[in-house]
């Protein structure tokens, strides 16, 4: 009307700055609110979680945090925490760092959780620090092995708490030299800081490799890939051949040796280590290569049900988690949800994220949980459990522990030595309901 | 070690070739890259594993799974690329239009594949064992899934040769596609031979993922690396040229078995391309295809 | 012809007055916003570089994402390993990527349509991948790229908010700018007519005495420095690189934002950039008011974006704008 021919370039410009403005005009204009507490009302707590609910590692993990929200409602229908009741919010990053960053952006930024809890993948922990230490957001029970992060000063809101992947080696490593001394050994491992600390701990135990075979994540998901690995083992033809990734990546492994007629003493690192989702992704024919596999844990095997933790999770996940099946990602799942809501009562009635913190820092050592290992948590470390247990998986995938009784090993994630340790596991809150 | 590469490249490349021919199929009767042929292939792969499930046969999931192929193709042609060739092709996107659509329709395929089965991985098993044949003590990477792979391709190939080559249809697709208003002055029904086509081409995708879905797992992404893979293959052999599409399948298969056994499995697809940049200098239009006066 | 004209100066002076705003609106923002309004800026320069390309100079690319990755791990290697200062390192991974996309494009002058699609193709999908062979690239774990935080005069100046993600928001902003303020002017210069006679004519144009190989050779190469320092930039936001964070879908995204945007108009590109992003968000919002179901939260984005993207393509194919006036030449 005004101007009644306007000029391409004048369009150019004057389209510029009227999206800008409209698109300024529309977004929430309140005041900046980044490093007050989130996620807590009176009624409720928000948490959050990352983990890779699709793609290649997807299988097995993709339970985990159903189960721990089933766990939360078990505890919110007891009367919550202080009174407030807890909700979980899942995330999927699909194993991808670049996708953890965003999710855990929207988490924290959009859905505004008061922690995050359970995190999973090294590179993806990694690839999210640098904002969740500016933000001070609690990291609680991340979901990996890495050594490093148990590091207090580098990661000063974040807490490991499965045994370090360097701890799994060193114990490894002194179990095959107990066990299979003389015999050659071959790995398999992720080609980043989750294998990479594998082989850090291989190295302070001495364990010599025949073949190391690296794979870069996600490459599982291509059977000419996983070919390769078989066909470079069946090379070497060791007698004892370690898998040391997800659980995706060990069932690709059995399944191809499989394939390949490939017959070896196979030992499973725990975090990808689960027998009912191998048997899943690999196919019933490769379930009878997992039989006679061995094994590392330090939670009871899912299928002991005269552990009362098991029983008692077990009977959690019929009532609040229908229609799945328990296996170690549902009890690792529970595990950490248990301690969770422990740390959230200890933060106590004024919970803040820098109360939380603190309450795990003071009383962590305490809680009760279902690992055999005891909890390193002080005002200094930030390392969760420390030792493992050995089992042999059966003819259905289920693990057993060897010799029948659950016998610990402990160790740090340093030189220190590999020494057997009597379990000193608290007692079970009544009902699996925290009391602290 | 060379001979088991070898079996490998040629497991692999018979799938290149199936896919490329679809592609090839298509360019040639519509001058259209067609990006959805993945998302085609895995839906009628997904409608075959549903059949296996509900019959526990695979022998029946595979040929309706390839009828699902040839009518998912048809209904394509028809309700998709028949409204694009009319509002397409004007505009500053007119080149690129095409391409955009077909990528278009294959996110929405891939969505609605989601959305509907969720994009767990699923396994679409299949009778034939995936353990390889076993020669004294030494077991090779070929297995009978395998074998019936080269075979599945080769019969297809063979049939759409055959078709091409000595039938009146064959006569007819060729014809349309090159001279298409000539053709119809001839008689030739245009828009009913190109539909056939098409639907060539879906069954083509179908065969090609319903034979290597067993040997891995079953998403809404499990056939793109394929599509892709056979998109290289069909520029190889020439876009024009059926021979093209199975040369190049074969070509690509065979290379990249080789690379991954010597060199790495992360440098497959970079070096894949720097052969297609060599293929593509010495003869801009592939190995096959023909010098046409078309300025497309 | 054309009544008023718009020299570079007034051009630059509304670029310079619109990024101010911007910039001063920022503070007022909160953090969610102004980390997808840096978003934003990069899909600007990514969706020019598709604009330029396609628009301008017909050639089609599927392969911008891996040319987005050289500029992207140009930039963090030259950071982190050869510690350049910032900005140094941004247009060192631009750099990086001009040259790749020289040679690119003069390999690619000879070849149409689907040649040169199935040749990007290939790089798209073959390049990222190398960063699994080279251990300085650091697989798929990626390799770290922070920048660290705004100099401290600048947070003193600005006060207590002022976070990483606000850095990055103005470093994006001003950059994005004056990129698409030099590329405005490179389009509306005699390079960008003569692209655009090479499209739509190559005989008429040759006979008229444009060199149309050296054309879309320079198209290309112009074209890949704005990828890759969209790439740089991507990378700044990210934090970290890896082949992840350039796969195959980034580069069919970048093109869905230049149709969306309007492939022949650079105006239509702010659009384009906005809705890139906001669908994930938007379609996220969707999902949990329909109830939050995995299936739901993971493919509802891809259907909105291929719908959109199908309804552009057919119905309106110059790009989402206000005024969608059917003509019946092309005159852009």
């Amino acid at each position: 009307m005004l101007v009644h021919r306007r000029t391409k370039r004048g369009k150019l410009a004057f389209t510029f700055v009227a999206t800008a403005a409209l698109v300024i005009n529309a977004l929430p204009a309140h005041a900046i609110n980044t490093y007050k507490a989130d996620g807590v009302t009176a009624t409720t707590i928000t948490l959050g979680i990352t983990s890779p609910l699709t793609g290649a590692a997807a299988p097995g993990y993709n339970k985990v945090p159903g189960a721990m929200q089933a766990y939360f409602n078990y505890v919110n229908d007891n009367g919550g925490v202080n009174g407030r009741k807890i909700k979980l919010i899942s995330k999927d990053d699909a194993y991808n760092p670049v996708l953890a960053k965003s999710v855990t952006n929207d988490l924290v930024l959009q859905s505004k959780v008061l922690a995050i809890v359970g995190s999973l993948g090294t590179a993806e922990n990694e690839a999210t620090t640098r904002f969740i230490n500016d933000h001070n957001v609690p990291r609680l029970f991340i979901n990996t092995g890495y050594s490093g992060f148990a590091d207090a000063k580098k990661y000063p809101t974040t807490y490991a708490v499965l045994p370090s992947y360097v701890m799994e080696a060193k114990i490894m490593g002194q179990y095959l030299k107990d066990n299979f001394a003389g015999k050659s050994v071959a790995i398999i491992y992720q080609d980043d800081d989750f294998g990479a600390d594998a082989l850090k701990g291989f190295a302070t135990a001495g364990t010599k490799f025949l073949v190391k075979i690296p794979y870069a994540s996600g490459s599982q998901a291509d059977p000419t890939v996983v070919g390769k690995w078989i066909s470079g083992l069946a090379q070497a033809k060791p007698d004892v051949t370690i898998m040391f990734g997800v659980s995706s990546a060990t069932a690709a492994a059995l399944g191809g040796a499989y394939k390949a007629g490939f017959k070896t003493q196979w030992v499973l690192g725990s975090v990808g280590g689960d027998g009912t989702t191998i048997a899943t992704v690999a196919g019933p024919t490769a379930v009878g290569l997992l039989y006679g596999a061995i094994g590392a844990s330090f939670l009871p095997a899912p299928t002991d049900t005269s552990d009362p933790y098991i029983a008692q999770f077990q009977a959690i996940n019929t009532k609040y988690n229908p229609g799945v099946s328990f296996d170690n990602n549902v009890l690792q799942g529970m595990n950490t949800a248990m301690l969770t809501v422990e740390a959230l009562r200890a933060a106590g009635p004024n919970l803040t994220r820098a109360s939380l913190l603190k309450a795990i820092a003071k009383s962590g050592s305490t809680f009760a949980s279902a690992g055999f290992a005891s909890l390193g948590y002080s005002a200094t470390s930030h390392v969760g459990y420390n030792g493992y247990w050995f089992g042999t998986y059966g003819p259905t995938g289920a693990i057993k522990p060897i010799g029948g009784t659950y016998t610990l090993y402990t160790t740090d994630s340093g030189s220190g030595a590999v020494t057997q340790t009597a379990s000193k596991r608290p007692a079970m809150p009544e009902k699996g309901l925290p009391n602290n | 070690m060379f001979i088991d590469t070898l079996l490998i490249g040629l497991s692999s490349g018979a799938i290149y070739s199936l896919m490329a021919l679809a592609l090839v199929l298509v360019w040639r009767s519509t001058r259209v890259i067609n990006f959805a042929q993945s998302g085609q292939a895995v839906l009628s792969t997904y409608i075959g594993y549903e059949i296996s499930l509900a019959t526990h046969n695979y022998w029946i999931s595979l040929p309706l799974a390839i009828a699902a192929g040839a009518l998912i193709g048809s209904l394509v042609d028809l309700l998709f690329m028949r409204l694009l060739a009319k509002r397409g092709t004007t505009g500053p996107i007119a080149e690129i239009a095409p391409v955009i659509a077909t990528l278009g329709l294959l996110g929405l395929i891939q969505s609605v594949i989601g959305l509907i089965w969720g994009n767990a991985f699923l396994q679409y098993s299949s009778p034939l064992s995936a353990k390889g044949f076993t020669f004294g003590t030494h077991t090779i990477p070929f297995s009978p899934q395998n074998l019936f792979i080269v075979i599945a391709a080769a019969v297809v190939l063979g049939i759409f040769g055959f078709v091409f080559r000595y039938t009146n249809l064959g006569l007819a697709l060729r014809a349309a596609s090159f001279q298409p208003e000539i053709a119809q002055l001839s008689g030739i029904r245009v828009n009913l031979v190109r539909n056939i086509g098409w639907a060539f081409a879906g069954a083509a995708g179908a065969v090609a993922g319903a034979v290597i879905t067993p040997t891995s797992t079953l998403s809404p992404h499990s056939l793109d690396l394929l599509f892709v893979s056979g998109f290289i293959a069909a520029v190889i052999g020439g876009l024009d040229s059926l021979i093209g599409a199975v040369v190049g399948g074969l070509v690509l298969g065979v290379g990249f078995a080789f690379i991954l056994q010597y060199i790495s499995s992360a440098l497959t697809f970079l070096v894949g391309f720097i052969i297609l940049m060599f293929v593509l200098l010495v003869r801009p239009r592939g190995i096959f295809g023909q010098r046409v006066n078309r300025n497309a | 012809m054309l009544k008023r004209k718009l020299t570079p100066l007034t051009r630059a002076l509304l670029f310079l007055i619109a990024g101010a705003v911007l910039l001063a609106l920022s503070g007022y923002v909160d953090e969610l916003r102004t980390y997808q309004g840096a978003q934003v800026a990069v899909y600007l320069v990514a969706i020019a570089s598709i604009i330029l390309l396609t628009g301008y100079s017909g050639q089609i690319s599927l392969g911008h994402g891996a040319i987005m990755a050289i500029g992207g791990y140009g930039a963090a290697l030259s950071y982190e390993l050869w510690h350049f200062p910032l900005v140094i390192a941004l247009f060192f991974g631009a750099f990086a990527g001009t040259v790749g996309g020289f040679i690119l494009g003069v390999a690619a002058a000879r070849l149409s349509g689907p040649y040169l699609a199935g040749t990007t193709l290939a790089l798209a999908v073959g390049l990222p991948s190398v960063a699994d062979q080279f251990k300085v690239l650091g697989g798929e774990q990626g390799l770290s790229f922070d920048i660290g935080d705004a100099p401290n005069w600048l947070r003193n100046f600005e006060g207590d908010g002022f976070t990483q993600y606000k850095w990055f928001f103005w470093i994006a902003i001003i950059v994005a700018f004056f990129t698409l303020w030099a590329i405005t002017n490179l389009l509306h210069s005699s390079y960008g007519r003569n692209w655009r006679a090479s499209r739509n004519n190559a005989v008429a144009a040759s006979l008229a005495g444009i060199n149309v190989a050296r054309g879309k050779i320079l198209a290309f190469t112009v074209s890949s420095a704005l990828a890759s320092l969209a790439g740089a930039l991507f990378a700044m936001l990210l934090g970290i690189v890896t082949p992840t964070a350039f796969p195959l879908t980034l580069s069919f995204t970048i093109m869905t934002g230049a149709v969306l945007a309007g492939v022949g108009n650079l105006a239509g590109s702010i659009v384009g950039a906005v809705v890139l992003v906001a669908i994930p968000e938007v379609s996220g919002a969707l999902a949990t008011h329909l109830g939050s179901s995995e299936k739901l939260t993971s493919n509802l984005p891809g259907l909105v974006t291929s719908v959109l993207l199908i309804i552009v393509v057919l119905f309106m194919p110059q790009g989402l704008r206000i005024r969608n006036v059917r003509r019946g030449k092309t005159t852009q």
